[in-house]
């Protein structure tokens, strides 16, 4: 015999608009050892939880059920409100009538019947749980970032300067990521390399930041608090723990690649650094443009080294290394518009995409800082073409978040740089962000013409050879224009990184449509995810500027440092177990499992589950050909009498 | 193409001899004589002088896969199979029942396998239309070619035109014939669960007496643990006293998880058994 107490939330009108409320706790008074029922207008608040606090002690309650709204909402409050009591957590159960009832229908007969039927089942069910013990396990206080650009910098350095060792895992062989790549940032026009690269460098000296470049992650083990990575470190065909940096290796190299940090606008050396103020500013050789591993003879290289740091024998290695949590911060990747024919690019020399125009910008670029086209002659005119695959039902449905104000700086940083006339050619304006508006404003002061209509098409012009002529409809004005330029500058849109897909499914995180990180709430926990102890930060969760992405690495760390500032903590009680007595060592569990937590131990001939990594989602159970699988909290016994409870309606 | 059963015969009782001689095995699963030719029954030799009990003949229909799960692991086992036996047994090595290195497959290349009930030459109606086995150490004879592919799915046409209700009633006519004999378990080498989820009294699943809502239970239930496994050896139809097409479900489940992950259940073992293993681009055409 139980002792039940039903408590139904109106959530104000959320719920009791298409639930009779009053009714449904007179049913639920009827139904078998309910001791007490109640409704009360906002069960989650003060006077609320206080209600079943008394009831529990005048009543001697052994079960509670709260008929409210999704247990991703407040089941955590409620179970506080037990524990409280002196009731195991575990012995509560949340019927969610808003999500499932009041939210999908208007007819409060069909809302109160089915909320009974729910209701029903729930009692059936609560009277069969039995009280779980949560396992506490040990924290490992390291964290890992993934991704070297400003949000995995910022977010490296807050952790580290808390106390807590973090591990920089950079794919390429420097930091600095996309950032490192402009020349100017909107709206206040600061120099981009002035605000970053003492951060660079910061994060190089700090002696709780151990920066691994020309890494990436192959493997993921483990569970939150306990997380086990294997980091593949590239071949770097330079040893550089000997390395000096002297760079006389570079200068004698004959070898040519193209320059990936300049957007392959110009050529650079086979050993290289990517720009003069890479960190770490050691180098490495490029495999593909390299004459002795093209040709098998040059190794000038090796000659000019003094410290002997150059070997062509080096080979990719792997390193463990055990944290706590894991902030991901890797980034976007600008839109291919290659596919985008009618645009021209990589047809016409005269069209740009937005990261090259930034390197022409960049004094440290392959121009200089001097706008020049690929034949060396400044523009007259010059085009802004934005939402290029962004806010395109035919690409990309997002809007790209930045293309508008960089299309600004753009515009500014050429009017400044040359005498050219320069138009953009826009869908709407999107200033949405502290002194955009602002920097609008000031943009238009500028003798900058904006056309409002989006850029259709870029031909080559027929009457005066070299010149292109971009075609659109100035929806102002209604007409349809072409206007002929010398440079166009695509805004294409920011897409999440080539490699997101393998990166989510290394982490066991969700994709959106678009393929960005999928946040676990997106206004209530936008840097969690749904695996624990995985975080995001910047844009590889959504397009973003560099603001959003600070503030976001900030959010991100003090997120992480909440699991890694604990030496213990709890886990999930709600884990499924096996009964080795009856598994038939079929290995169903191991392979149904997105978690891994089931493993065969061949020695005994039956599975066992790590319950620190399981989640309780009962996959493995129900594929247990001998029922040797028992989901705590979800036992047969459980939810067939919820079943059996749901189908008495 | 004529294909010979004295002669598969012949081969069958060289390869068992030597094998069981060589110490290779220590059991030969065949077929032996039953109370007539009609009825050739399982035989499991182990020693070489069992071997001249050996027969093989076009009623030897029986899925010998079905008795790999009896021996215990490890155990060396030789055994004859046809086509739909040996994706019995690829499908069992997938399943982690049993292990590759412990087992050398007869393989027996043949067409025109009868029914003993009626007769008739079991074809692609009730099987997967196979006629080589899909995995086999030593083969029998020479591989049948030359024979109609014939699709397995074919037969599905006439039963696939009902709707939904005309589905339902035609089963349940069907299920209330069932007198739960369990020859269908017992025929099928999928079915080695112990217990069965019929036979489980905590909770109990399913009504074991005889009656309509019973035989549903159990059927369905059967049919649901057999997707994405079920072989398509039409030993169950064949085995049912009352002549229940199960092979129809089974057919309609298979083409189902055939279209959705791509996989005919036992036709490599480096396959993993589509239903129970966790892709992250699996198919969720059911959700759209």
């Amino acid at each position: 015999m139980s002792r039940i107490g039903v408590f139904v939330c109106h959530c104000g009108l959320n719920i009791a608009k298409t639930v009779r409320v009053s009714e449904l706790a007179e049913f639920a008074a009827t139904l078998p050892d309910v001791v007490v029922a109640k409704d009360y207008k906002f069960m989650c608040s003060t006077p609320g939880q206080e209600m079943i606090v008394n009831d529990i002690k005048q009543h001697k309650l052994d079960r509670i059920i709260v008929t409210a709204c999704s247990p991703l909402m407040h089941e955590q409050t409620f179970r506080k409100v037990l524990t409280a009591s002196g009731l195991n957590q575990y012995l509560l159960t949340i019927v969610n009538i808003r999500e499932q009832v009041s939210w999908v229908t208007h007819d409060i007969e069909e809302g109160t019947a089915k909320a009974k039927a729910l209701l029903n089942g729930a009692v059936y069910r609560a009277r069969l749980l039995a009280p779980l013990t949560s396992r506490v396990i040990d924290v490992n206080p390291n964290v890992m970032v993934v991704g070297g650009g400003i949000a995995g910098i910022q977010a490296a350095l807050e952790l580290a300067n808390t106390g807590k060792k973090v591990y920089l895992i950079e794919k390429n062989s420097t930091i600095g990521g996309h950032m490192a790549q402009f020349d100017k940032t909107f709206p206040t026009l600061d120099c981009s390399a002035c605000i970053l690269t003492p951060k660079m460098d910061s994060v190089l000296q700090h002696k709780n930041i151990t920066m691994m470049t020309s890494c990436e992650v192959s493997e993921v083990k483990g569970f939150v608090g306990n997380f086990d990575i294997t980091i593949r470190q590239k071949a770097r065909y330079v040893d550089h723990s000997k390395c000096n940096a002297c760079l006389s290796c570079t200068e004698k190299c004959p070898g040519k690649g193209t320059s990936e940090w300049d957007e392959s606008l110009v050529k650079r050396k086979a050993i290289y650094i990517p720009f003069p103020q890479a960190v770490p500013q050691k180098p490495i050789i490029d495999k593909e443009s390299c004459t002795f591993f093209k040709k098998g003879k040059c190794r000038l290289c090796e000659k000019a080294c003094e410290q002997k740091a150059i070997d062509f024998e080096q080979q990719d290695t792997f390193v463990q290394v055990k944290v706590g949590a894991v902030i991901l911060a890797t980034g976007f990747d600008l839109m291919d518009t290659k596919p985008l024919v009618q645009y021209g690019y990589g047809k016409y020399p005269g069209v740009y995409n937005a990261l090259e125009v930034e390197r022409l910008f960049n004094s440290a670029g392959p121009t200089g800082g001097k706008v020049t086209l690929r034949d060396g002659s400044e523009p007259k005119s010059i085009a802004i073409l934005h939402c290029i695959g962004s806010r395109d039902k035919n690409n990309h449905e997002h809007c790209s978040r930045v293309c508008c104000m960089y299309s600004l700086k753009f515009s500014h940083l050429f009017k400044e740089k040359t005498s050219a006339d320069v138009y953009h050619f826009y869908i709407d304006m999107r200033a949405a962000g502290k002194g955009y508006e602002e920097f609008y404003n000031r943009i238009i002061e500028e003798d900058v013409k904006f056309i409002r209509g989006k850029g259709a098409r870029v031909t080559q012009s027929a009457d005066e050879p070299g010149r292109l002529v971009v075609e659109a409809e100035d929806t102002i004005t209604g007409k349809f224009i072409k206007l002929p330029v010398d440079m166009v500058v695509l805004s294409s849109a920011i897409v999440p990184r080539a490699d997101a897909r393998d990166i989510a499914r290394l982490f066991n995180l969700s994709t959106d449509k678009q393929g960005f990180f999928m946040e676990r709430h997106p206004k209530l926990a936008p840097l969690s995810t749904m695996s624990e102890g995985i975080f995001i930060a910047g844009a590889c969760q959504s397009p973003k500027d560099i603001p959003d992405t600070v503030a976001q690495a900030y959010g991100a760390a003090a997120e992480a440092l909440t699991i890694v500032v604990k030496d213990k903590m709890e886990l999930e009680a709600t884990t499924a177990m096996v009964n080795p007595a009856s598994c038939c060592g079929c290995q169903n569990c191991v392979r149904v499992c997105p978690y891994g937590a089931p493993s065969y131990n061949a020695e005994k001939r039956v599975s066992e589950i790590n319950e620190a990594l399981c989640k309780g989602c009962g996959l493995c159970a129900s594929v247990c050909p001998s029922s040797a699988i028992i989901a705590r909290h979800f036992t047969n016994d459980q939810v067939l009498a919820e079943m059996e409870g749901l189908m008495e309606f | 193409m004529v294909i010979s059963f004295k002669q598969i015969e012949e081969k069958l009782k060289t390869e068992a001899k030597r094998l069981l001689g060589e110490s290779q095995v220590s059991i030969v699963l065949a077929y032996g004589k039953g109370y007539d030719e009609n009825h050739p029954m399982p035989y499991v030799a182990r020693n070489p002088s069992d071997v001249d009990n050996i027969v093989f003949n076009e009623y030897c229909n029986y899925n010998l896969a079905r008795y790999l799960v009896r021996y215990p692991a490890g155990t060396k086992i030789a055994v004859a199979v046809k086509a739909a036996d040996s994706r019995a047994v690829i499908q069992l090595i997938q399943e982690e029942k049993v292990k590759r290195e412990d087992l050398v497959l007869l393989g027996i290349p043949v067409y025109g396998m009868k029914n003993p009930k009626t007769h008739e030459i079991i074809d692609g109606k009730t099987t997967g239309g196979l006629y080589n086995p899909v995995l086999y150490d030593i083969l029998l004879g020479d591989e049948v070619h030359g024979q109609a592919i014939q699709s397995p799915y074919d037969v599905l046409a006439a039963y696939e035109s009902m709707d939904k209700e005309a589905r339902f009633a035609f089963w349940k006519k069907e299920f209330d014939k069932c007198i739960r004999c369990y020859a269908c378990r017992k025929a099928c080498p999928m079915c080695y669960c112990d217990p069965c989820f019929i036979d489980q009294t905590k909770p109990k699943w399913g009504d074991k007496s005889p009656q309509s809502h019973g035989n549903l239970m159990y059927h369905l239930t059967r049919f649901h643990h057999l997707a994405g496994r079920c072989i398509d050896c039409g030993e169950c139809s064949r085995a049912c006293p009352v002549d229940i097409p199960l092979y129809l479900f089974h057919k309609k489940v298979a083409k189902a998880c055939e279209e959705m992950f791509g996989q005919a259940a036992g036709m490599s073992i480096e396959d993993k058994p589509a239903l129970v293993n966790f892709r992250v681009d699996d198919s969720d055409k059911f959700l759209e």
